[in-house]
Parts: structure tokens; sequence; C-alpha cells
């Protein structure tokens, strides 16, 4: 009986040394596709903690917003939009298990009299007294500043065109109206007359115009873009002091 | 005809190659997971996929028992406990499967994550006090 041997099977094969090489690495390659690693990935919560000290600073009373003066290009807004930004403030922050806020009723009542100012901003020590009558460790007030802006912009794009029987490069001329509010939002602390929290948050939006509907948007109140606003600044801020869950990524490995 | 003859001979040829090859793949990729840590592991991953932090951590742990040094599982147990809020148990899992595969950029890149995380958060020990997260 004739002996195999590994050079018979090659002969059997006809495998030379070239070709031995390319199945090889063939082998190699499909190996390595099948048994790689692979890698999931999956968002995980991540619990942020809040910026300020939450057991020291829990009661809150919200003093009506001001306007930041001759900031508005807009001519006259609402004088009332100072107590809203304040409203959606201590509603937002009272949905807050960790915070108690003194409410509008109560504010309003020990508020009788008194006209909050750009003034108070500065004077620490009076809102340190205010702080106590209201019993409460943290004071917010704060400022707004609506800004509007109006460019004409032109946009490009393409547009089929019968005449010419092939797409055409063609542009709209329109106005855009920008709004940009910028509120600060201010904490004093009762006790120590200190500002512990000073930021200034920005939120803008934009809108395209015709020339009809810019006129009439010239006309129409403006409160509601800016109470629009007012939220998402708010939004941010009241994240940023409270404890929150944010989404980050992490990698499974299979 | 030679031709033909040559080609229909070099397919044969292939054909006995290729059927090694997938015999050879088969073998090879079965003789790693003769224990079932593969299945677990998919499972677990599954899971976590779906929010099932629970289940993926328990099975985590069953491949663990199995094969105690299993990088993979640590780093995805690592993950698991994290996302329950259970930081020192993950920084643990984390640091076993970076011990057991040092030059894995996945575990370190996790790892780091996590520290950078507690940093952030000014604590070590958070424990999970929202039930909420973890299911």
């Amino acid at each position: 009986m004739k002996k195999i041997t590994i050079h018979t099977i090659l002969r059997f094969l006809r495998l030379t040394n070239r070709r031995i090489t390319l199945y090889f690495l063939l082998m190699i390659t499909v190996s390595l596709c099948a048994c790689g690693t692979h890698v999931s990935r999956v968002s995980i919560p991540i619990k942020v903690q809040s910026e300020i000290d939450i057991d020291t600073y829990s009661k809150f009373a919200v003093l009506p917003f001001v306007s930041e003066e001759h900031s508005s290009k807009l001519g006259e807004l609402p004088v009332e939009i100072g107590d809203d930004i304040g409203e959606i403030l201590r509603s937002r922050l009272a949905r807050q298990e960790k915070f108690e806020i003194v409410n509008k009723q109560e504010t309003n009542r020990l508020m009788t009299g008194e006209e909050v100012n750009e003034e108070w901003l500065k004077d620490t020590e009076h809102l340190s007294e205010l702080g106590k009558y209201f019993e409460v460790k943290g004071i917010i007030v704060g400022s707004y500043r609506f800004i509007s802006d109006t460019q004409p912009r032109r946009y490009y794009g393409e547009r089929y065109s019968a005449r010419h029987q092939r797409y055409i490069m063609d542009y709209h001329d329109y106005l855009q109206k920008s709004y940009l509010l910028s509120l600060r939002v201010m904490i004093i602390d009762i006790d120590t007359k200190e500002t512990i929290w000073d930021e200034a948050y920005l939120q803008k939006t934009a809108e395209a115009h015709t020339l009809g509907s810019f006129v009439f948007s010239q006309m129409a109140p403006q409160e509601r873009t800016l109470k629009e606003l007012s939220k998402r600044a708010i939004a941010d801020f009241v994240r940023e002091i409270t404890p929150h869950y944010e989404q980050e990524d992490r990698f499974l490995i299979e | 005809m030679y031709k033909k003859a040559v080609f229909m001979s070099n397919l044969y040829r292939f054909y006995h190659l290729s059927v090694v090859i997938l015999v050879l793949i088969v073998v090879g990729c079965a003789s790693r997971d003769s224990t079932g840590i593969n299945d677990y592991n998919q499972f677990a991953i599954k899971a976590a996929e779906a929010g099932l932090w629970n289940e993926a951590i328990y099975r985590w742990n069953q491949v663990i028992t199995i094969d105690p040094d299993n990088a993979a599982a640590h780093n995805n147990l690592g993950v698991g406990y994290e996302a329950q809020g259970k930081i020192t148990d993950a920084v643990a899992s984390y640091e076993r499967a970076t011990e057991l595969d040092p030059d894995s950029k996945y575990y370190r890149i996790n790892y780091r994550r996590c520290r950078l995380h507690i940093r952030r958060s000014g604590s070590e020990t958070t424990e999970s006090d929202d039930d909420s997260n973890s299911e």
C-alpha cells in the first residue's frame, strides 16, 4: 500500500507554495471575520449632581424678573413678562422634590408695595432682609434682555426650467428675523448675603419672512416668543441646580 | 475540452479546500465556547440593550462563576453596575477587566468614563437611590 505523505496530498491538490500562502491568508481572514471581537454600544443613565448644595439651599423664594434698561429694540414689551418669567421658574422648581418654593400668592402678599428694579440685583443686603420675611435659605432674582434683529437673506436652490428642459440655479430673497433672549439668574444666600449663583442663559430663535409676513410679524405681540425662550432658558438653569440623569455611552464586549 | 477539464479539476480542489476551511472555522469557534459562556454573554447583552439590567447582571455573574478570568464579562458587569448606580461595584469590575486584559481600549474607555463620572459627582460610594433607573 502506498504511503500517504504531506507531499502526496499537496501533489494531489496541485498546490504550489504561492497557492498555499494565498489559501492560508484567506483562511486567516475568514476566521478573523467569523470569530473577531464584537462590541455593542449601550447608553446608560448617569446621575449628575446639582451644582449647588441642595441640602443647604432647599427652600427658595422667586422674585419677579426685571427688564434690563434700554435693552429692547422691539418697542414696548409687556410689563408683566417679568412676573411671568418668575412664575415659570417657580412652577418648574416646585416640580422638583428637592426644593420647596414660596408660592405666588405668598410672594405677592409679602411684595405688596414693593417694586423690583435693576438696583435690587446689586443690593444683596436688601434681598437678604426680604428673604428673612420669606423664611427661606436662598432668594432667586434676575433680569432679562430681549433683542430682535432682522437681516435680508438669500436662499440658493435649484428649480426645473421648462424652457431650458433642465434644473437651473435659482434664488429667493427673504427676511430672517432673529430673537435673542439673555436671561440672568442669581441666587442670593440669605445668611451670608453672598451671591452663590450668577449665570446668564442665552436662547435664540429665528423666523423666515416675506416682506408681507414681516410687516404682520412686527405688529403681532412678541410675548409668546419671549415666553417660549424664557421656558428654554429656565429649563437650562433648573437642570444645572437639580440632580438629574444624563445618558452616556459604554461598551459591551461580546 | 482540455480547458474545461482543468476548470473542473480546479473547482473540485476548491470545493475540498472550502470544506476543510469551513470545518476548521466551525470547530475553532465551537471550541471557544463549550461551557455556554458565549450564549450567556449574548443573552445578557440583549437584556442590557432592552434595559433589563438586573437580568444582564445575573447572567454576567454566571459567566464569571464559570470563568472567573473572563475580562469581557467583568467589563460588561461593570457597565451593568454603573447603569444601576452601584459605582463602587462598577469600579471594581472595570479594574478587574483592565487587569485581565490591559490591552483592550474598550475596557480602558469604560473605566476612564466611570472615573470621570465619579470625579464630577464627587462621591465614590453613590448607590442607586432611584429604582426607576434600574429596570
